[in-house]
């Protein structure tokens, strides 16, 4: 479904992304884990197309993107929602304008039909009856939800998540991850990046581990830690350092 | 060396943010009538723009046709040509303080307001996500804000021209008891049309230079809340610097030429 080949990409001079491949399956969940700095945002933004990468191919549903200029990419681009990490809520408008936004700029719904979704979206992410407020009367976890909400408006096929639940308390961390699972129901590929292990494992069923711009690993968690480089064991070793798996693989 | 490299890069870095903005422009010609598809925010864009400025303009315009007229007035009562008070007051007005204080205020008003609102946006991604979703943030945001500039600064330049056209007529009489109604005749008759050509095809210029430009500002910030501030600043200073510069070009071009 999405499929990254050697991408590389240098921004003012220095490597962000260096020959980075990576295979997305359809309906799947997919993280991207790493500290920051690591590159996990360039990706997404490579894969919307924000970004054009040195060298490499973008490769959605087919099509190389990296090839294609604006308009043309535009249909593949539009299948595309993204939740970003400080959820680009536009702020001179109500939730509901929020969440209808991108479906007003389709041009190819009625207003009912854009009322009908955005009643929808918003009963989704449980954020029915605030259809008035602005983003800045909203807590965190409901600014979150209603970003999601906005990228669901346009039933994409692929949802981006930027670091979902970074600076949300336990119970909107919770709510926000739940509904990222949920979306596996809607046959949506959700790709997450993130830097919080916790989440990743609780959500992904592919973790791919950046570091330095390169992909360290990627598989199922238990690949993961199968793997001997040092980066991999520091990285999980604050949170399986109870685990008897890694303990064994650290006395090696 | 280490200077003269750093003098070097100051360069380029300023030659690429004029090719940036070179760009931006090309694209606002481009796509100048997709202000259509933007209908609403043109129209809130103009009523920022243009009302909302409305007292400033006046209180601006009034002042500098106060100043102008008591700083002329002493002068020419020294010459015994205090008669002329009305046309120098006019002229001054019309050709080129009425359009240089709109100018300047509209870059200051109109410019940190555009700079701010992008810049902002910039920095939490509103802007990343209209690309995301396919659309020109020039379309979206940029075109509202040239076009309500350009059908706003003419009537406001023009507003600013006989408030202070009305400020020196007032002054002139009460200061220097100069008839009121030979004043007003003097007025009437001393506007040809190329005074009112020029000093109408000023704030065109201005108002397309000072919205793009601060526009170019905010979609440049990046980093954080001090960046936005210096990014404020710099597109306030350029906007005035343009403005300053061009009305020099158009009274010299424009004595040269008609």
């Amino acid at each position: 479904m999405i499929e990254l080949e050697n991408i590389s990409l240098a921004l003012t001079g220095r490597t962000i992304l260096d020959d980075v491949s990576l295979f997305i399956e359809k309906g799947t969940t997919s993280v991207i884990l790493g500290p920051s700095g690591a590159g996990k945002s360039t990706i997404l933004k490579v894969i919307l197309g924000l970004l054009k990468p040195d060298k490499g191919s973008v490769i959605i549903e087919g099509r190389n993107i990296v090839d294609e200029n604006g308009n043309d990419a535009l249909d593949v681009r539009r299948k595309i929602g993204m939740v970003f990490q400080a959820n680009a809520l536009f702020d001179s408008l109500t939730v509901e304008q929020n969440a209808a936004y991108f479906l007003k700029e389709s041009r190819n719904k009625t207003p009912r039909e854009i009322n009908t979704i955005v009643e929808e979206v918003l009963s989704f992410v449980n954020l029915s009856g605030t259809n008035k407020l602005y983003p800045d009367q909203l807590s965190g976890g409901m600014k979150k939800r209603l970003a999601i909400a906005r990228a669901l408006a346009v039933d994409p096929k692929i949802i981006l998540f930027d670091e979902p639940t970074t600076g949300l308390d336990p119970i909107n961390t919770k709510a926000v991850l739940n509904l990222i699972k949920s979306l596996k129901s809607r046959g949506t590929t959700s790709v997450i990046v993130t830097h919080i292990l916790n989440d990743a494992i609780a959500i992904g069923d592919v973790l791919t581990v950046i570091n330095d711009g390169k992909v360290t690993a990627s598989g199922n968690l238990k690949d993961i830690l199968n793997t001997k480089d040092q980066f991999i064991k520091d990285f999980f070793y604050e949170v399986f350092e109870d685990a008897s798996f890694f303990v064994n693989n650290k006395k090696e | 060396m280490i200077k003269n490299n750093s003098i070097v890069s100051s360069f380029k870095k300023r030659l690429a943010s004029l090719e940036d903005y070179t760009l931006l422009v090309v694209d606002i010609l481009k796509n100048i009538t997709s202000y259509k598809t933007s209908w609403s925010n043109t129209i809130q864009e103009m009523y920022s723009v243009g009302p909302q400025a409305l007292l400033l303009i006046i209180i601006g315009g009034l002042f500098a046709g106060v100043i102008l007229a008591t700083e002329g007035g002493h002068n020419l009562v020294t010459f015994g040509a205090i008669t002329v008070i009305g046309r120098t007051v006019t002229l001054g007005m019309i050709r080129e303080l009425g359009p240089i204080i709109a100018g300047l205020l509209l870059a200051s008003r109109t410019g940190a307001k555009n700079t701010s609102e992008i810049g902002a946006m910039q920095l939490s991604e509103q802007i990343d996500a209209l690309r995301a979703f396919g659309l020109s943030p020039t379309k979206k945001l940029v075109i509202p804000r040239v076009v309500s500039a350009l059908v706003m600064f003419l009537p406001l330049t023009l507003i600013a021209d006989i408030s202070g056209i009305i400020g020196g007529v007032f002054i002139s009489h009460l200061t220097f008891h100069v008839d009121l109604a030979y004043l007003i005749n003097s007025v009437m008759q001393c506007i040809k049309l190329k005074d009112l050509f020029v000093g109408c095809i000023k704030p065109v210029f201005f108002s397309f230079f000072i919205s793009s430009i601060s526009c170019y500002y905010g979609l440049s910030t990046s980093g954080g809340t001090t960046e936005l501030g210096k990014k404020a600043i710099n597109s306030v200073v350029m906007s005035s610097a343009v403005v300053l510069g061009l009305d020099v070009i158009f009274t010299k071009v424009i004595w040269e030429v008609l």
